[in-house]
């Protein structure tokens, strides 16, 4: 029977229906590097793409496949490929659709990774990229030239919080034919799913909430099956000639799914950036209570938000869910259950009392990641831009007063018990 | 391959390999709203086992430019066309959904005998209800959506696939997203329309094989045997599957396939 299951009921479920030889009800880790083949010609179909199945987990494996599989149900996407980090799946996205000479279109508001790969590593290969403001649609259609293969952002901004106008960019990517990449870490499937408003292509790094508790790194690409690559000239890596399975063109011979066909026959073939069958199921489990926990990670953030706010010893707020962020009404339009649980503060007393709150609090962790189940902060003036001045930081966007907090799950007012304990020692050191 | 016929940018899927027409021809006949991509578990399979292969986009269909048929007569007209127009020989024709009625009729217009008829998930009758005729009119992207749905078994549903990585439900709906919008319309209509499959298939004188779906939603187990019954000697297969038993069951399906063209030799 056809059912159409719900968003709940696939984080559970997708990708996995217990097999008859074993029953077992968990995605069962798939601990192998290869699979038998029953004879030749199979060994041969599956080099050459004829069907599906896994021939070595470089390329494909079953519990991987699992994940993947899960994601695609969850984004609506046409297919997905989940890979060793949210960095990878980002580098495998554009060295499939560039190529020497091509040039991308990209927010200047980003995580410093996915800035730093465009800005420094693939001009080195021929891919320059042009940065302008995420919030201002006509930049980007201004920046687009004949040559450009991608326009790509996050749809929610790590550090900076801007808000992308989805649909708004969608459209002028539509118009010109080129596929919207977006990198939807922040939101995940649950807040938006960026295919419903014309995005095509999405980067997660599922080492975040999707994962859910700080325990596996992983990424993931996912297709939306809703991009024509069919011009030949502009998009040769994905329907000209491949240079391998007798000049096999994905686009004619996968469709919807000619992006994933293509990363998996070279990205992961030639690059090999695969994931841990292990580290599938981990990110697996952490899916499985991903509504549950993205509904209690927002209303933790509206709280701490509102104890914040009104804190005498925090100088701003920055979240997109306040109507005081400049992107706070495309946030309510296409972020409706709410944009995410990093928030931005700063707390009255500059760098220095950024680095004593750190310093003081217990509950929080302090450390480089966000989207754990616990709550996170990173002081970025104290730690990793602390040989930059407070002007060199501001030209970031960032200020040396500034804390990234990523509200946690724990009991809120224990969260706020721990904050006043950093509080009062900024108080002791402002005294 | 893209051939210019009838003055049309035609689009013909040749599984990965140039059209031999001197081999033994597999012509895959794709179903209402569908493309050549319904087979893209078959086409390369079959082609990279020694076969020609070709699965044309019907017109309006996939990659091919012009007006959709309005009958299943003038959509097994085309395919006849096309057969003359490509010179080809020895030729074994497989349907699926709609393409087995088109392959029905194209057996009984045909000047010469075909090699073979592959019924997959088919049957002579396809009746289609009106909630999905008017909502192929007003909204055929909605109209696709609920034939996705509708057509594929738990395996559909529960986003499990065969080809790691891929969702039947994603995959299907932005396959038929490819066609015109009207493409479906005229599709869904010819099948209703159809009411010559009885006499079609009784007059079936070619090596017949059928494969069916179990949880078929679309072209129904119960009607699926009654046809096969009026086959002469068909050979028959039901999987545990869906509608879409070409992507749902690829590898059962060709080897089902496969062993029954090596008798054929
Ligand atoms: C928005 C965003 N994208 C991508 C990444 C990279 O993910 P990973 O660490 O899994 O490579 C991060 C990591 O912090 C991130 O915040």
């Amino acid at each position: 029977m056809s059912e159409n299951y719900k968003f709940d009921t696939l984080s559970l479920h997708a990708g996995h229906i217990p097999d008859k030889e074993t029953g077992s009800r968990a995605v069962p880790i798939y601990q192998t590097t290869s699979y038998v083949f029953n004879s030749t010609e199979e060994a041969a179909s599956l080099y050459n793409m004829e069907v599906g199945g896994h021939l070595y987990t470089r390329i494909s494996n079953p519990t991987v496949a699992a994940l993947e599989q899960r994601l695609a149900a969850l984004e609506g996407g046409a297919s997905a490929l989940a890979c060793s980090s949210g960095m990878a799946a980002m580098h495998l996205v554009v060295s499939a659709i560039c190529s020497s000479g091509d040039h991308i279109v990209a927010s200047s508001k980003m995580y410093g990774a996915n800035i730093n790969l465009l800005q420094h590593t693939m001009p080195r290969f021929g891919v320059k990229t042009d940065f302008v403001n995420p919030n201002d649609p006509d930049a980007i259609k201004r920046a687009i030239k004949p040559n450009t293969k991608l326009v790509f952002g996050e749809v929610i901004g790590n550090p900076g919080l801007d808000i992308m106008d989805v649909p708004e960019i969608a459209k002028i990517c539509n118009s010109k034919n080129i596929p919207l990449v977006l990198d939807a870490t922040f939101n995940t499937p649950y807040l938006m799913q960026p295919f419903k408003y014309g995005a095509n292509i999405i980067v997660h790094s599922l080492t975040k909430w999707l994962g859910g508790h700080g325990i596996a790194m992983g990424g993931a690409v996912v297709n939306g099956g809703n991009f024509d690559w069919g011009d030949k000239d502009k998009f040769p890596t994905i329907s000209g000639p491949h240079f391998a399975l007798g000049g096999i063109s994905f686009w004619e011979e996968f469709g919807p799914s000619a992006l994933i066909a293509k990363i998996r026959a070279e990205g992961m073939y030639n690059f090999g950036p695969s994931l841990s069958p292990t580290n599938a199921f981990h990110l697996m489990q952490g899916i499985e209570t991903l509504p549950l926990r993205m509904k209690k990670h927002i209303e933790n953030t509206h709280s701490i938000l509102d104890f914040l706010v009104n804190h005498e010893m925090v100088e701003w707020v920055k979240h997109p869910d306040l109507d005081t962020h400049p992107d706070h009404e495309v946030a309510k339009r296409i972020l409706p259950k709410g944009s995410g649980s990093i928030i931005a503060f700063g707390i009255k007393g500059g760098r220095e009392a950024g680095k004593a709150f750190i310093e003081s609090v217990q509950l929080a962790s302090h450390l480089a990641n966000v989207g754990d189940a616990k709550t996170l902060l990173i002081h970025p003036g104290s730690t990793t831009h602390s040989h930059l001045s407070s002007e060199a930081m501001k030209e970031g966007g960032l200020t040396d007063d500034m804390i990234r907090l990523s509200v946690g799950l724990e009991d809120i007012n224990d969260i706020k018990k721990d904050f006043e304990r950093g509080f009062k020692a900024v108080k002791k050191l402002n005294k | 391959m893209i051939i210019n016929f009838k003055g049309v940018k035609t689009y013909i899927g040749t599984g990965g390999k140039s059209l031999d027409i001197n081999k033994m021809t597999l012509c895959f006949l794709h179903g209402s709203g569908q493309n050549h991509l319904s087979f893209i578990q078959q086409a390369r399979f079959f082609a990279y086992k020694g076969y020609s292969v070709i699965v044309p986009d019907m017109p309006a269909h996939g990659f091919s430019d012009g007006n959709p048929c309005k009958s299943i007569k003038e959509n097994a007209e085309w395919i006849n066309d096309l057969l003359v127009d490509l010179k080809l020989k020895e030729v074994v024709v497989i349907g699926h959904s709609q393409g087995c009625l088109v392959a029905l009729e194209l057996n009984r217009i045909l000047k010469r005998s075909l090699e073979a008829l592959i019924f997959v998930a088919g049957s002579n009758e396809i009746p289609v209800n009106q909630f999905l005729l008017d909502l192929s009119k007003e909204n055929s992207q909605k109209a696709s959506q609920m034939m996705v749905t509708w057509g594929h078994g738990i395996d559909g549903d529960m986003s499990i696939n065969k080809w790691p990585g891929h969702s039947h439900y994603g995959e299907g709906n932005n396959i038929m997203c490819m066609n015109k919008p009207t493409a479906l319309r005229y599709d869904l209509h010819s099948c209703n329309d159809y009411s010559d499959g009885i006499d079609a298939a009784k007059i079936i004188k070619v090596p017949a094989l059928a494969v069916l779906a179990k949880n078929d939603q679309m072209t129904p187990l119960k009607s699926g045997l009654k046809f096969v019954e009026l086959i002469k000697n068909c050979e028959t297969h039901i999987l545990d599957c869906g509608h879409f038993l070409p992507s749902e069951r690829p590898i059962e399906l060709n080897s089902i396939i496969n062993s029954f063209l090596s008798k054929l030799k």
